[in-house]
C-alpha cells in the first residue's frame, strides 16, 4: 500500500459525516426530545498497564481492560420521571463478566416544593475537586486508579433523597438503608501496604460489614443556600467510615462508626472561584487511645480556581487532615514506624488547556503531599473526534519517599491508559 | 394652485424629513442600550430551542441542540438564563446556569449528570468557547454594556455604526469592536472584532431575523473565525416570550432536575 496514502485515508475514516448545509439532514426539530422514551449510551474499550512491575502482584502488567457498554433509558410516568443507567463490562484484569446498575430511580414531587428521588443513584456534594470532607457518598477508588473515566469515581448507592426547597435554605436528607462503602483498593487489582505486616501486599482485604438493620443504614444532609452568588452549606453524616480502617482485637478488619459535621462556602472572588469546607469526623475511639480504631479528625479544605490566559485555567486547593488526640495513638501504638503524621497537609494543582475548539483537551492534576512526601500525579488528554467518538489517553503516577504513606504505597500501582468510546 | 399644490408638497417632504430626522438617534449610549434591549431583553422572559453547527478549518462538522429559558429581573439589568443540552450523546443532560449580574461578576454554575456534580464555573473567562462552538459565552447572555466605551462612527439610511473600546483591554482579546444596528428594530445585526494588530478576526452576523409575539427576533445567526476559517451557525426555534418564568426555576433544584413544564416545547 502507498504508503502517504495511509494518513489520509485514517482522516477520511475518522472525519464526521459532512452535513450538506446548514441543515441537520434529519428533522430533529419535528420530534421533541423528552416527547418520546429514549435509549442513549455507548460502547468503549479501554487498556492500561503498569509502567513498572509490582512484586506484590507479579503476574498482573494489566491495570485495565475493559470492553464495556452502558444503557440508559428515560421516561415521564405522569409528573415522575424515571431512569435506568445500567453497564455491562468485560473485565480481562479481574476476569469476567460484569455488570454495574448504576442508576435505577424514580424522580417525584410530593409538592411544590418537595422533591423525592428513589432508587440506585450517583449523589455528589461539597466543594472540592477530587477532595471529600462532607461528600460521604460511596467512590470506586479502583476505577480511580486505573484509569477509568471520572464518572465512575462516583459509585452509585440505593438511597431515598428527599429534598425541600425554600426561598432562604434548602434541605436534602439522604437515607441509605443498607451500608454502602467505597471501592476501596483490596489488593485485587492494587496491591497496598499492611502496616501489620510491614509490607506491601496483595492479601484480598475482605472487611466485616456492618450488620444489615434499620440503625445501621447511612443518613446524610445538607442545609445549603445562597446569598448574593455565595453558595453556603451545612452538612451532617451519621454512618460509618467509607473504607475499612478498623481492626478488632483477633485482626480482622471492618467499617468503624462515624458521625460528621461540616461546613462548606463558595463564590466568586478575584476574577476566579474561591471555595472553603472544614468538616469534623467524629469516631469511636474519642480519646483516641485505642491504635486499631481511627481517631478523631479535622479536615479543611481551601481552593481557588481562575483562568490564567484564555483557554487555560489554573485551580490550586490546600488540603488538612489533622488527626486529633495524636499524642494518645502514639502512646499506645507500640511505636508504630507507619504512625500518621499529626498533620497530614496535602495540596492539588490542576491545569486545563482547551485547543482545537474543545476538541483537544490536555488536562494535568496532581495531588502533592510535603508531610507524607508523596505524590499522585495525573495527566490526560482527550480528543473529540466527532460527535460520537472521543479518544483518551493519560496516565496515573505515583511516588513517595516511604512505603507506607497514602499515596506512596501506590507506587508500582502507576500506569498509563487509553481509552475509545463511541456514544449514541 | 399651483403654487398652493408646490407649497402643500414642500410641507409634506418637510415634514417628512423632520420625521426621520426626528426618527435618528443622535446619542449613542441611547442606541446601545435600546440595541441591548433589543437582542436580550424581549418580553419578561423567554424560551427558546436551539441548535448550532460548528464547522473547523477542515470542514469537518459538529452540532450542538439544547433548550434555553431566559428570565429578566429588570429591563436591562440583572437576567437569568438556563441552557439544558439535548445532544449530542455526551453533553446530553448536562446543565448550564447563570445568574447575569450588570453590577457585579456573573454567577455560573454547568451540571454534569453522570456525577450529579454541580460545578462552579468562574466569571472571567466568559470569552471563551461555548460548548465548543464558536460563539462565546459572552455572545449568548449579552456583554454588559458598561465595560465598553461607544462612539458612533456613522449613521446610514439603513444602520447605526457603533464601535467599541474595553474599558480594561486586558480582559478581553479584541482591541476594538464594530457593531451594525439595524435602526428599523434596533437589532445588532453585524459585529466585526479587530485585534491589537488591527486585524479583522471575528465576526457575527445575523442571517434571519423573525416577528414572534409582535418582537423582532434574532432565529438565525453565525460567529466566523476569520483567522482559521472555521464557523458556526445558531438557529432559533419554537420561542415564546413572556410564557410566566420565576426566578425559582434558575436554582440548583433546576440544574438536578430538570423543569419539565418549562422547557416543555409550548403547544402553540
Amino acid at each position: 500500500m502507498n504508503r502517504k496514502l495511509l494518513p489520509s485515508l485514517l482522516i477520511l475514516g475518522l472525519s464526521a459525516p459532512v452535513l450538506a448545509s446548514d441543515d441537520w439532514g434529519d428533522d430533529s426539530w419535528g420530534e421533541e426530545e423528552s416527547a418520546s422514551p429514549q435509549w442513549h449510551g455507548f460502547v468503549e474499550t479501554a487498556v492500561g498497564g503498569r509502567v513498572q512491575d509490582d512484586p506484590a502482584l507479579p503476574d498482573e502488567d494489566l491495570t485495565l481492560a475493559d470492553l464495556r457498554a452502558q444503557l440508559e433509558y428515560a421516561d415521564y410516568l405522569g409528573d415522575s420521571r424515571y431512569s435506568i443507567k445500567a453497564d455491562l463490562y468485560a473485565d480481562g484484569v479481574e476476569h469476567g463478566l460484569h455488570g454495574e446498575l448504576r442508576e435505577a430511580l424514580i424522580d417525584m414531587s410530593l409538592s411544590d416544593n418537595v422533591d423525592l428521588r428513589l432508587g440506585q443513584q450517583v449523589l455528589t456534594w461539597g466543594t472540592g475537586d477530587l477532595l471529600f470532607i462532607n461528600d460521604m457518598f460511596p467512590k470506586d477508588w479502583v476505577s480511580y486508579f486505573a484509569g477509568r473515566d471520572d464518572q465512575y469515581l462516583k459509585a452509585p448507592s440505593a438511597s431515598a433523597k428527599l429534598s425541600y426547597y425554600h426561598d432562604r435554605a434548602n434541605l436534602d436528607l439522604v437515607w441509605t438503608p443498607v451500608f454502602t462503602s467505597d471501592l476501596f483498593i483490596d489488593g485485587e487489582r492494587f496491591s497496598y501496604f499492611n502496616a501489620m505486616a510491614g509490607q506491601q501486599t496483595s492479601m484480598h482485604l475482605i472487611p466485616d460489614q456492618p450488620d444489615k438493620g434499620l440503625d445501621n443504614g447511612e443518613l446524610a444532609l445538607r442545609l445549603h443556600g445562597q446569598t448574593d452568588g455565595t453558595e453556603w452549606a451545612l452538612y451532617g453524616y451519621r454512618g460509618y467510615w467509607k473504607q475499612p480502617n478498623a481492626m478488632s482485637t483477633g485482626g480482622q478488619v471492618y467499617f468503624s462508626r462515624l458521625n460528621t459535621v461540616g461546613a462548606s462556602v463558595r463564590g466568586n472572588f478575584g476574577g476566579g472561584i474561591a471555595n472553603a469546607e472544614l468538616g469534623w469526623y467524629d469516631g469511636e475511639d474519642s480519646d483516641g487511645s485505642n491504635p486499631r480504631l481511627p481517631n478523631d479528625q479535622l479536615r479543611v479544605l481551601l481552593g481557588f480556581e481562575r483562568e490564567l490566559i484564555p483557554k487555560l485555567t489554573a485551580s490550586a486547593q490546600y488540603y488538612l487532615e489533622w488527626t486529633q488526640d495524636h499524642a494518645a495513638l502514639a502512646a499506645n501504638d507500640g511505636n508504630s514506624p507507619y504512625r500518621p503524621d499529626e498533620k497530614r497537609h496535602l495540596w492539588t494543582l490542576r491545569l486545563t488547556y482547551r485547543a482545537m475548539q474543545d476538541n483537544l483537551i490536555l488536562s494535568w492534576f496532581n495531588y502533592w503531599s510535603p508531610s507524607d512526601q508523596d505524590m499522585f500525579m495525573r495527566p490526560s488528554m482527550t480528543y473529540r473526534v466527532d460527535d460520537s467518538t472521543a479518544v483518551v489517553v493519560g496516565a496515573n503516577l505515583f511516588s513517595g519517599e516511604q512505603a507506607h504513606t497514602f499515596f506512596g504505597q501506590f507506587e508500582d500501582a502507576s500506569s498509563v491508559y487509553a481509552r475509545v468510546r463511541y456514544s449514541f | 394652485m399651483r403654487n398652493l399644490m408646490r407649497a402643500a408638497v414642500a410641507a409634506l417632504s418637510l415634514t417628512a424629513a423632520s420625521f426621520t430626522a426626528a426618527a435618528d438617534l443622535t446619542d449613542v449610549n441611547t442606541i446601545v442600550e435600546q440595541a441591548n434591549l433589543a437582542a436580550y431583553y424581549k418580553g419578561n422572559d423567554g424560551r427558546s430551542e436551539a441548535r448550532m453547527v460548528i464547522t473547523d478549518a477542515q470542514g469537518r462538522q459538529q452540532t450542538r441542540q439544547f433548550t434555553i429559558l431566559r428570565h429578566d429581573e429588570a429591563d436591562g439589568g440583572d437576567q437569568n438564563f438556563l441552557v439544558a443540552f439535548s445532544r449530542p450523546a455526551d453533553v446530553r443532560n448536562t446543565v448550564f446556569m447563570v445568574a447575569k449580574h450588570t453590577q457585579s461578576d456573573d454567577d455560573r454554575w454547568l451540571y454534569l449528570p453522570s456525577l450529579d456534580l454541580v460545578k462552579r464555573i468562574s466569571a472571567g473567562d466568559k470569552r471563551t468557547s461555548f460548548v465548543g462552538s464558536h460563539y462565546f459565552y459572552e455572545d449568548v447572555s449579552g456583554r454588559n454594556i458598561s465595560e465598553d466605551e461607544h462612539r458612533l462612527l456613522e449613521t446610514t439610511a439603513e444602520h447605526y455604526i457603533v464601535e467599541n473600546t474595553p474599558k480594561d483591554p486586558a480582559s478581553v482579546e479584541f482591541s476594538r469592536y464594530k457593531v451594525w444596528i439595524d435602526k428599523n428594530n434596533m437589532l445588532p445585526v453585524k459585529i466585526e472584532y479587530t485585534d491589537d494588530a488591527d486585524k479583522l478576526y471575528r465576526r457575527v452576523e445575523v442571517l434571519a431575523v423573525e416577528d414572534v409575539q409582535g418582537h423582532p427576533t434574532v432565529t438565525k445567526s453565525r460567529v466566523s473565525d476569520l483567522i482559521s476559517g472555521g464557523f458556526t451557525t445558531m438557529e432559533f426555534r419554537f420561542l415564546k416570550y413572556d410564557i410566566g418564568l420565576d426566578e425559582s426555576v434558575f436554582t440548583e433544584r433546576s440544574l438536578r432536575k430538570l423543569p419539565r413544564n418549562w422547557l416543555r416545547r409550548p403547544k402553540s
